[in-house]
């Protein structure tokens, strides 16, 4: 039973470090996230929305939404200009990625808030697959 | 015998000692990749996407330097079957899944889940083979 004994403190000392990094980590991952998220039904009860594909630029060009802008980590600085451009302060800003799974709508939106001061900004819940199932856009997700 | 079981046991020991040193460096990357398995909540996810990479540099660091042995390999053997299935279902449910192994971000639907399940067997052949070349020279076993 000596190993067993031995991969318990093994386990306890990875967990104790995990709850440290959840803490120091400067790329801990948030417990909550569903703060910004919002529905495709509701956002389509908006008047306007400006909408944000956070995805990959290749994903991007194999096809967007309608009047998207590509907004992403990888190419942040070059693309935050056309979005100062075209951003319509009075719109709802729509952020959206590949798929419920993915993060990178929420970084983008966080990122908006916390830099830009973007008060208005939300996260399509289920991204490209719950555009591409409401038929607003075509071609399987990237 | 014993000597090449301890080498190989190093290898796979180097081998979880990067997986966690790449998924540390970017927690939230990992989390994307645990969430296209569609297995877990998102908080159970959070919880393993800090926990997962340091349990993985604890057992490569004990399989690397010799200390608490049997129970690194336990925990190896443990991480290993566990990935083992998660690829294996993700396959079977034809999900386009990120390995999120190595901190790669390929999709596994257009990589192949092969490579990574062959990996993750031929790692576990590596502890097994580790644990049967556990005895000394003598025949009797190591301590």
């Amino acid at each position: 039973m000596k190993f067993v004994c031995e991969a318990c403190i093994i386990s306890v000392v990875a967990g104790l470090c995990g709850v440290i990094s959840f803490f120091a980590h400067p790329k801990a991952p948030a417990f909550h996230v569903d703060e910004l998220e919002v529905e495709l039904e509701e956002v389509l009860r908006f008047e306007e929305a400006f909408w944000i594909d956070a995805r990959s630029d290749e994903d991007f060009e194999k096809g967007q939404l309608k009047g998207a802008l590509s907004l992403n980590e990888e190419r942040w600085e070059e693309q935050i200009v056309d979005f100062l451009d075209a951003w319509n302060p009075d719109a709802p800003t729509v952020v959206y990625c590949s798929s419920q799974a993915c993060l990178r709508s929420h970084e983008v939106a966080e990122r908006l808030k916390a830099e830009l001061g973007v008060e208005n900004v939300f996260v399509l819940k289920g991204g490209w697959e719950k555009l591409a199932e409401a038929g607003m856009v075509e071609g399987a997700n990237q | 015998m014993r000597r090449l079981g301890q080498f190989v046991e190093i290898i796979v020991g180097v081998a979880f000692l990067w997986a966690g040193i790449v998924k540390l460096t970017d927690p939230s990357a990992f989390l994307s990749a645990i969430l296209t398995y569609e297995v877990f909540s998102y908080k159970v996810s959070v919880i393993a996407s800090l926990g997962v990479p340091y349990l993985e540099l604890c057992v490569g660091a004990c399989l690397v330097f010799r200390v608490m042995k049997g129970g690194a390999r336990l925990l190896a053997v443990g991480l290993l079957v566990v990935f083992v299935i998660l690829l294996s279902q993700a396959a079977m449910r034809g999900l386009d899944v990120d390995c999120g192994c190595f901190g790669s971000s390929t999709k596994s639907s257009e990589a192949g889940f092969f490579l990574p399940i062959a990996r993750d067997v031929l790692m576990l052949v590596g502890i097994g083979l580790g644990i049967l070349a556990g005895g000394n020279a003598n025949g009797s076993r190591e301590k």
